[in-house]
C-alpha cells in the first residue's frame, strides 16, 4: 500500500500535457475565462501508462521539456503513494497468536504472495455507536503519519469479511522489552542502555514533531529486534495535539499507571507532549534497573513513591502544582531532598542529570525529547554500543520460548473505562 | 520528514471508475464539484471548523479514483466524508446533526427541480424514530467504512494555508491584502475540483498565485532562470494543470446543465441516469 510508488516515470498526469505543451506558456491569463480549458482526451484501452504518454504526444513529438530537479523539500508526484484499497485478510496466513488476555488481539502471520512474516493487530470496534470509534482512527492514522526507524513499520490496513473486522498489518519485531527484561539474565550495559534510550527518544521527538502524543509508552508497549533495534509500537491511545494545545476535556485516563506523570495523577485538564517525557524517565529508570521504577498499585501510591524519589514538590520545583485538582486532597510530607544518587550507585551524574531531568515535576521545566537527544550522558563514556553488537535472543513472540512476562498493569482503555474514552465529549 | 499523502497515480487519472461504468467524465465532474459543495455548505451550517471540511474534500476526492458512482451517491460518500474528517481533526459531530443538515440540503435541491420549484421552500423535519433517519444513519456508517477501506485507512491530508502564508511572505505579496484574500479564494474554490488529490501542495499553492498575479496584474520575475515558482519547486505544466481545473469551475454553463446534477445525488439517480441515457455495453 502507502510503501509502493506510482508507477509511472513522469511526475506529471500526462492527460492534458500534449495540449499544454502546445501553448505558449507566457499566454494571457489575465482574463480568467480566457484560460484554455483541459480537454477530455477520449479514452484509451491500454492501461500501460508508458504507452499512453506516446500515444497522446502529437507528432512529431517535442523532445521532452527539461525536468526541473526537486529538492528534498518537496518530492516529485510520483513519490507520493497511489491512492490504494485495503486488501483482503486472506492474503495472509495464520501462524500463532502473540500476545492474549489484553484488549487487542495480535497474531503473527505470513504473507501469502511474498513470504514475509508480520504481525497482525485485530482493531476492536464493535458496540461502537458512532461509526468507527475515534480511537482506533488515531491508532492507525498515528502509525502512519509517524513513519520512521524506531516506530514499528505499518505495511496496510487489511479487512476481514465484515465491516468490523480491520487488521493493522505491522512488520513482525521479534521481542518486546518487557518479556526481554524479565527473562534477562543481567541488566542492560550501560552502553546498551544509551543506546536504546537515544532510539526511544528519537522515535518520541519524532511523534511529537508530527503532532503526534503516544501517551502509553512502557516498556511492554516498546519492540526490538534482534539487531538491537528499538521499535515504539501500540499507538492505541495516540492522539493529535497542537491547535490549540491542550484541547480541553482531553481525557485524563491515559496511560498505563506506573508510566504516568504526576500531572496527570493531579487532575490537570490540558497536557502535552511532556507527559510523554516522564514515561520515558521511568523507562529509563527500569533499563537500569531490570524493574520497572514505581510498582504502585494505585494513584495515591504512586504519588507516594514519587514523592519519596523525588522529594515533594515545591513552589519552586512545581510552581502550579497547588492549583492543580486533586492538590487540595493531598497532604504533601515534609521536604526531602531527592533520593535518585542512591537508588541508581552505578550511574554517572550525566545519567543522574538526565533522570531528574526527565522526572521533573513541573511540565513546563520537563525535558523535551529534542534536548534530551543532546544531553552529555550520551556522549561521555561508555559511549553507546552499535546495535549490531547486541546479542540476539529467543523470540518469546515467535514462540521460540513462550514464557509469560509478569503482568503489569494496562492502561485504563483496556479495562472499564473502555468506553470512556471512545465516547468523546461534544460540545 | 512527514509522510507523503496519496495521489491518483496516471492510471487512476486516465481511467476512473465511474467513467469505466458509462458515465460521462464531465458529469462525474460535476457530480464531484457538487459533492464538494454539498460538504461545504453542511460544514457551514453545522460551524464546523475549515480544516475539517477541507479534509472531507480531499478524502472525497480520492474516493472516486478507487469508485464508482454507479455504487455509490455522492450524498452519502460526502456526509460519510465529513463526519470522518472531522474525527480526524479532533473536531468529531454528532451523526444526528449531519443527518439532518444534509437532509435539508437534499431536500431543498429537490424542491429546486421539483414541480413547485417557484413555490417557497419549505423544510419537512423527520422524525427520529421513522425508517428515513435509521436508513441514512446506517448509510452513513457505511459510507465512512467503505471510505476508509477504499483509501487503505490512508486518510492523511495535508492543507495548503500555511503553504500560502508562507509563500506571500517569501514573495514579499503578505502586505497586499487583495493579492491575499485573492490568493485564498482560489485555494479553497480548488477544493471543488480533484487537484487536491493529483498535485502536491507546493504546486497547487503556486497555481493559486499565479491565478492572483495575472489577475492583479502584478509582475514577478518569470524569465528563466529566474523563475519565481522554481523557488517551491513547482514546474510550470503541473501549475498551469491546475490553474485549468480551477478556472473550468467559473466557465458559463447552461441552465440545464448546472441542475442536472441536483437529481443524481443518490446511487439510485445515477444508476438509473445511465439506463436512460447509456445503451448497454
Ligand atoms: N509488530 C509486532 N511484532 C511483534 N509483536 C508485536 C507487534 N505488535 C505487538 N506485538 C505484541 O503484542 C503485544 C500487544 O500489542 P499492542 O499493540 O501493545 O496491543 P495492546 O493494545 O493490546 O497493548 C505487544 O506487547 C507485543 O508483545
Ligand atoms: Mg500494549
Amino acid at each position: 500500500m502507502s510503501t509502493e510508488l506510482n508507477s509511472q516515470g513522469s511526475s506529471t498526469p500526462s492527460r492534458k500535457r500534449s495540449k499544454w505543451d502546445e501553448d505558449d506558456d507566457t499566454g494571457d491569463l489575465s482574463a480568467p475565462t480566457q484560460i484554455h480549458l483541459p480537454k477530455k482526451r477520449p479514452k484509451h484501452k491500454t492501461s500501460r501508462p508508458h504507452s499512453e504518454r506516446k500515444s497522446s504526444s502529437p507528432s512529431p513529438s517535442p523532445p521532452p521539456p527539461p525536468r526541473y530537479n526537486h529538492s528534498v523539500y518537496v518530492p516529485p508526484r510520483t513519490r507520493h503513494p497511489a491512492i490504494q484499497s485495503s486488501r483482503s485478510v486472506y492474503c495472509y496466513e495464520r501462524l500463532n497468536q502473540i500476545e492474549e488476555g489484553s484488549y487487542g488481539v495480535v497474531f503473527r502471520a505470513r504473507d501469502k504472495q511474498t513470504g514475509d512474516i508480520v504481525a497482525l493487530k485485530k482493531l476492536k470496534l464493535d458496540e461502537e455507536k458512532n461509526g468507527f470509534p475515534i480511537t482506533a482512527l488515531r491508532e492507525v492514522y498515528a502509525l502512519m503519519s509517524c513513519r520512521h526507524e524506531n516506530v514499528v513499520g505499518i505495511r496496510e490496513v487489511v479487512v476481514g469479511d465484515t465491516l468490523t473486522q480491520v487488521f493493522v498489518v505491522m512488520d513482525f519485531i521479534e521481542h518486546d522489552l518487557k518479556t526481554l527484561l524479565t527473562n534477562m539474565p543481567s541488566p542492560f550495559l550501560q552502553s546498551e542502555v544509551k543506546t536504546l534510550m537515544l532510539q526511544l527518544l528519537s522515535a518520541v521527538h519524532h511523534c511529537h514533531s508530527n503532532w503526534i502524543l503516544h501517551r502509553d509508552l512502557k516498556t511492554s508497549n516498546l519492540l526490538m529486534n534482534n539487531r538491537g533495534t528499538i521499535k515504539v509500537a501500540d499507538f492505541g491511545l495516540a492522539r493529535r495535539y497542537g491547535d490549540p494545545v491542550g484541547v480541553g476535556g482531553m481525557t485524563q485516563l491515559v496511560v498505563t499507571l506506573w508510566y504516568r506523570a504526576p500531572e496527570i495523577l493531579l487532575g490537570a485538564k490540558t497536557y502535552s507532549t511532556a507527559i510523554d517525557m516522564w514515561s520515558v524517565g521511568c523507562i529509563f529508570a527500569e533499563l537500569l534497573l531490570n524493574e520497572p521504577l514505581f510498582q504502585a498499585k494505585g494513584e495515591l501510591e504512586l504519588l507516594s513513591m514519587i514523592f519519596k524519589l523525588l522529594g515533594p514538590p515545591t513552589k519552586n520545583s512545581w510552581p502550579d502544582y497547588f492549583i492543580l485538582p486533586n492538590a487540595k486532597t493531598i497532604t504533601l510530607p515534609s521536604p526531602q531532598p531527592p533520593a535518585i544518587r542512591p537508588k541508581f550507585p552505578h550511574l554517572s551524574m550525566a545519567g543522574i542529570d538526565l533522570m531528574m531531568s526527565l522526572l521533573t515535576y513541573d511540565p513546563e521545566q520537563r525535558m523535551t525529547a529534542e534536548e534530551a537527544l543532546q544531553h552529555p550522558y550520551f556522549t561521555e563514556s561508555p559511549l553507546p554500543k552499535h546495535p549490531d553488537l547486541f546479542g540476539s535472543f529467543p523470540s518469546a513472540a515467535a514462540g521460540e520460548k513462550r514464557r509469560k512476562a509478569f503482568d503489569s498493569p494496562s492502561a485504563p482503555v483496556r479495562a472499564a473505562d473502555y468506553k470512556l474514552l471512545t465516547e468523546y465529549d461534544i460540545p | 520528514m512527514p509522510a507523503l499523502p496519496p495521489l491518483a497515480s496516471l492510471a487512476q487519472l486516465e481511467n476512473s471508475p465511474s467513467t469505466d461504468d458509462g458515465l460521462p467524465a464531465v458529469l462525474e465532474e460535476d457530480l464531484r464539484a457538487y459533492g464538494c459543495k454539498l460538504i461545504h455548505q453542511a460544514g457551514i451550517l453545522l460551524t464546523q471548523k475549515q480544516v475539517a471540511v477541507a479534509a472531507a474534500q480531499i478524502l472525497f476526492q480520492r474516493f472516486w479514483y478507487v469508485s464508482s458512482m454507479k455504487h455509490f451517491g455522492v450524498g452519502d460518500i460526502g456526509m460519510g466524508a465529513l463526519f470522518l474528517a472531522s474525527k480526524l481533526e479532533e473536531c468529531p459531530i454528532r451523526m444526528r446533526d449531519l443527518i439532518n443538515v444534509y437532509d435539508v440540503l437534499l431536500q431543498r435541491a429537490a424542491h429546486t427541480i421539483g414541480p413547485k420549484a417557484d413555490t417557497p421552500f419549505k423544510y419537512h423535519p423527520m422524525s427520529y424514530f421513522g425508517t428515513a433517519f435509521y436508513d441514512l444513519k446506517e448509510s452513513l456508517v457505511v459510507a465512512e467504512m467503505q471510505i476508509l477501506k477504499r483509501l487503505g485507512f490512508n486518510v492523511h491530508v495535508v492543507l495548503p494555508y500555511g503553504t500560502l502564508i508562507n509563500y506571500l511572505q517569501v514573495l514579499g505579496l503578505i502586505k497586499q491584502e487583495n493579492a491575499c484574500t485573492k490568493a485564498w479564494g482560489y485555494l479553497n474554490d480548488a477544493f471543488q475540483t480533484p487537484v487536491y488529490a493529483l498535485y502536491q501542495i507546493p504546486t497547487i499553492v503556486c497555481a493559486a498565485i499565479l491565478l492572483t498575479i495575472r489577475h492583479l496584474n502584478i509582475s514577478l520575475p518569470s524569465e528563466a532562470p529566474n523563475c519565481w515558482w522554481e523557488l517551491f519547486d513547482a514546474c510550470w505544466e503541473d501549475m498551469w494543470n491546475v490553474c485549468g481545473y480551477i478556472m473550468r469551475l467559473y466557465r458559463e454553463r447552461p441552465e440545464a446543465e448546472q441542475k442536472r446534477v441536483l437529481g443524481l445525488v443518490s446511487k439510485k439517480d445515477v444508476r438509473r441516469w445511465l439506463e436512460d441515457n447509456v445503451p448497454d455495453k
